[in-house]
């Protein structure tokens, strides 16, 4: 049995994964029934009509030629997953300029070229703005310096 | 040697003097509710106590999980007098018997402050509806088991607990329909597709006054001033009734008692100052006959052992 | 014509006209502008923020000033959109599909141009029509209930396969994957949490900002940084600023029809405007006669949603002012600045305070023109902004959506949440999945159960109602009809296929 289109082949598992996933899940609440739902009876049916249509592309993806696996690079990936994980985990207690900084530079090792002088011009134009336009204009309520600098 | 000491001066200085001199920075008002009356009062209690203490006092919006996120941050934060949190009938009295895992303790971990909003619910029915009192819904209630219903915010809120205790106090059997906020609840009571609710006095005053909806009582023992001629459901039959929904300053329990009688203090003269009341009343509040933070915890306890009564009688479990 | 209208509407202007009036307007535009171009800061948390500078104005000001930024927002959401495929608002969403691929095609200032030309008109459209059937259309409001809700949503969900450009059953299937995202959070009908694994911010749901963020955002993110050159800059590219004669012909009608669509769909309080941009999306990829264009960057397919947005935006004022029932998070706000300065909305406010009503229909207008005659000038602006390199741009883009992600709730979980969606959104990309149909998914979801399910609660459990109300029935018998249309095609060209490989 040959791959032909393993884009659709991934697809389709996607969504088969995800509506047994949901179906799983939805077996922890009520079903109810059809006059009277409960919690579990749109998940489940849904998940299983997911299901379903995740198999009808799998079968496809079997059977029609389609587009090649597509390629992955994981070097942006990772580099921004982890520059908005280390903003959001280190506002407060690095303060909001610091983890700024650290976003900014973490996410641009994710690009293509890094020159290190524009990047730091970049953070402070970036603090700069932001500072003045989400912490004093908004009064969004972010602390600015590291809490253990009070 | 007398480097060290000049040190161990400036440490005990610092010490002492963020104790005496509090507050010395930002104070965070936590918010458990944006763009809604505790939003708002929340701002308002915010702006006057920014004037009283000399220091911004930042109301900081943390949604989630009927109150829960900010409560608890709260309850877990340091208690030194620059954290504090609007807390609610829902986050104090409602939720620890609605909740079964709530990761705080509405009495140990807090210290009640100040009680800032207190509003009554009035039982507002649909003018098609062949009821003109309560004693007159009662009966058409039970002539009809099963066949009214009745709207709330949402399941385990003030609108559908109060509609719980009615129909026990009453004997009757009306059907809850839970909605994800008041107003839609409302919009399908001014339709006719619901027969009654329970709302907040605030919101539901212009439709009343302009004659969209009919009023029957009010949920509070004492008249409001809003409306005297609406009698209080007491009055009406069912003895004892009494809800109200509230809110009010809290802060984490171990917080220094001088802070607290500061706060406390300066809360309840914004609390008389005349603009206070102008616009804390627009939100239907009175100011509240509970005055001290001693009075606050208690209303809290008699409040929560209150909701847990009700909320197992009415059967209301996020399970 | 009415001469009270005519009255009652210079009453309105000189209200509206004096010098403090237009002051906060101005204010509250250009600052619900900017909060519309910065992903995830919305209205909401900036009118709840600015509450407080509202207790010092007279009533009509404040109500000029927050209803300013309540728009004003709604034209700066389109601006990331079509810019670098940022949805701010749920509204914005549709825009990104075809906005963005003429910014792509150089032509960005075009695509922005007609946003703004669009929503202008379509504000001056609503305008009118609240002014002159507001309460008569309040009445309809009254009559949608949740069977009416629920067939409503039905066809919407329908027509949000249309969106999509791709395979159908992929589309059908990321819709009911957004329907299922949308679940997860408390049920509003049993008060069950469900799919939350104990997470107590999951509690509400995944924010659609959130969701929206990661999808479009962070998703496009990587995956232009993945390209191996530098994503084609559109520099180069970029033509002229303005419609050409051509371009003018292909967008009066869509603005039209997404101009009523919108007027229509605003009115309802119970999520109608969501509805009303991705519907108009819709009806013109069908009614078009470019409709193979849409996804590519057919300009219609800018024109009719942005009108449709802006005149949601408008007439959702209606449920507000006359009956005093909000229609969203927005109007909540309205009210409770409205009981602030001691005003009760409802419906006793147009009678009885005039100014006030007339008054705030007349800064609609003036904002909508004040908006205008910002952006078209500001549209020079942002064109060279694209010419940033995107080296420079991308960490931009990055801080301003953690920024406003982390704002929401001041949590950082949200931020995280983003970034898983950034992953899936990536991953969606190289399936050749497409996200718009699963974003409309997400948003009708949870408003479809929970209406199915109390009207089945009301009706007692007889489904039968959804067909012997009259408007539900109507709503359906649509569905089913489009559902046909859609399919139809599709039949004919499986037969046909099968019919070569033979």
């Amino acid at each position: 049995m040959k791959i032909k289109s393993p884009k659709d082949f991934w697809a389709g598992l996607m969504f088969v994964g995800f509506g047994v996933f949901f179906m799983v899940v939805a077996r922890n609440y009520q079903m109810g029934s059809a006059v009277r739902m409960g919690p579990a009876y749109f998940p489940t049916v849904l998940g299983g009509i997911m299901a379903v249509l995740g198999g009808i592309v799998l079968f496809q993806s079997l059977v029609v030629k389609g587009a090649p696996f597509p390629k992955l690079s994981f070097k942006p990936i990772f580099y921004i997953s982890l520059a908005l994980i280390l903003f959001g985990y280190l506002l407060k207690p690095l303060g909001f300029i610091l983890a700024l900084v650290l976003m900014v530079f973490v996410s641009a090792f994710g690009g293509h070229e890094f020159k290190a002088k524009e990047v730091s011009i970049l953070t402070v134009v970036l603090i700069i703005f932001s500072v003045l336009v989400f912490v004093k204009g908004l009064t969004l309520p972010f602390p600015l310096w590291p809490a253990f600098l009070g | 040697m007398k480097r060290l000491t000049l040190l161990a001066a400036a440490v005990l200085y610092c010490a002492f003097a963020s104790a005496q001199g509090w507050p010395t920075k930002p104070v965070r008002l936590i918010c458990p509710y944006p763009g809604g009356p505790v939003d708002l009062s929340s701002r308002v209690v915010a702006q006057k106590l920014q004037e009283a203490l000399g220091q911004p006092v930042v109301v900081e919006l943390r949604p989630g999980a009927g109150g829960v996120i900010a409560a608890e941050a709260v309850a877990k934060a340091a208690p030194d007098g620059y954290t504090l949190l609007m807390g609610a009938i829902a986050t104090h009295a409602i939720n620890p018997s609605l909740m079964p895992n709530l990761p705080y303790d509405a009495i140990r971990d807090f210290r009640h402050i100040a009680l800032v909003v207190q509003v009554p619910n009035v039982l507002i029915v649909n003018n098609d509806l062949p009821a003109r009192s309560v004693a007159e819904l009662v009966a058409l209630a039970k002539s009809k088991p099963g066949r009214l219903d009745f709207g709330s915010g949402s399941t385990g809120s003030t609108g559908h607990l109060a509609g719980e205790l009615f129909k026990q106090m009453s004997g009757t059997f009306m059907v809850h329909i839970p909605y994800r906020s008041s107003a839609p609840a409302v919009l399908d009571l001014l339709s006719g597709r619901l027969h009654l609710m329970f709302d907040n006095l605030a919101s539901s005053l212009p439709n009343i006054k302009a004659g969209k909806v009919r009023a029957l009582a009010v949920t509070t023992r004492r008249r409001t001033d809003f409306l005297p001629e609406l009698p209080t459901l007491d009055e009406s039959g069912l003895k004892g009734f009494d809800m109200t929904t509230w809110w009010g300053i809290m802060a984490p329990a171990k917080t220094p008692p001088e802070v607290v009688s500061r706060l406390s203090a300066e809360i309840q003269k914004a609390l008389d100052m005349p603009d206070t009341k102008e616009r804390l009343k627009a939100m239907g509040s009175e100011t509240p006959a509970v005055r001290t933070p001693e009075a606050f915890s208690a209303f809290v306890e008699s409040e929560k052992a209150l909701y847990a009564r009700l909320v197992k009688v009415s059967g209301a479990k996020p399970d | 014509m009415d001469m009270t209208l005519f009255s009652n509407l210079a009453l309105g202007f000189g209200v509206a006209l004096t010098p403090i009036n237009l002051m906060y307007c101005l204010v509250g535009v250009i600052l619900g502008t900017l909060i519309g171009v910065l992903p995830g800061i919305g209205p909401v948390a900036t009118i709840a923020m600015l509450l407080p500078v509202t207790f010092s104005l007279s009533p009509i000001t404040a109500l000029i000033m927050l209803a300013g930024i309540y728009y004003g927002a709604q034209y700066g959401g389109s601006t990331s959109a079509i810019l670098v495929n940022l949805p701010g608002e749920s509204s914005s969403v549709v825009t990104c599909l075809d906005g963005y691929q003429m910014a792509r095609q150089g032509r960005a200032g075009v695509a922005l141009a007609t946003a703004a030309i669009g929503s202008f008109f379509a504000g001056c459209v609503a305008t009118l029509i609240v002014a002159m059937f507001a309460p008569p259309l309040a009445e309809i409001a009254l009559k949608f209930g949740p069977s009416e809700y629920f067939s409503l949503m039905v066809l919407g969900l329908v027509a949000a396969v249309v969106l999509a450009h791709g395979s159908v059953i992929k589309a059908v299937a990321m819709v009911i994957l957004g329907l299922l995202l949308g679940l997860v959070g408390t049920d509003v009908n049993s008060g069950v949490l469900r799919f939350a694994f104990g997470i107590s911010e999951l509690a509400d749901g995944i924010g659609f900002v959130t969701v929206a963020m990661g999808l479009f955002g962070t998703a496009e993110i990587i995956t232009n940084l993945e390209m191996k050159d530098e994503r084609e800059v559109f520099t180069n590219k970029v033509t002229n600023m303005f419609p050409t004669k051509e371009d003018w012909k292909r967008m009066w009608k869509p603005i039209l029809r997404g101009t009523f669509l919108g007027s229509a769909l605003g009115i309802l309080p119970g999520g109608g405007a969501l509805l009303a941009s991705f519907g108009a999306y819709t009806l013109e990829k069908k009614v078009s006669k470019y409709g193979h264009e849409f996804g590519k960057g057919a300009i219609e397919g800018v024109a009719a949603p942005e009108a449709a947005n802006n005149a949601g935006a408008q007439t959702s004022f209606i449920p507000l002012l006359t009956l005093g029932i909000p229609s969203n998070a927005v109007m909540a706000l309205m009210i409770g600045a409205m009981m602030i300065q001691g005003i009760a909305p409802g419906p006793q406010v147009m009678t009885e305070k005039p100014q006030l009503f007339w008054g705030m229909i007349a800064s609609m207008w003036v904002g909508n023109l004040m908006l205008v005659i910002l952006n078209l000038p500001m549209i020079g602006m942002w064109i060279k902004l694209l010419t940033v390199p995107y080296r420079i741009l991308f960490p931009s883009i990055l801080v301003f959506m953690a920024i406003g992600v982390y704002s929401l709730s001041n949590n950082p979980f949200d931020v995280l949440l983003m970034m898983l969606f950034g992953l899936l959104g990536y991953i969606f990309v190289k399936l050749e999945c497409e996200p718009a149909p699963l974003l409309l998914g997400f948003i009708l979801g949870p408003l479809m159960e929970e209406n199915l399910r109390r009207a089945m609660l009301l009706s007692r459990g007889d489904p039968i109602v959804f067909f012997t109300k009259p408007i539900s029935a109507g709503f359906l018998i649509a569905s089913i009809l489009l559902l046909v249309i859609l399919l139809l095609p599709n039949i004919r060209k499986k037969r046909e296929e099968a019919f070569v490989e033979e």
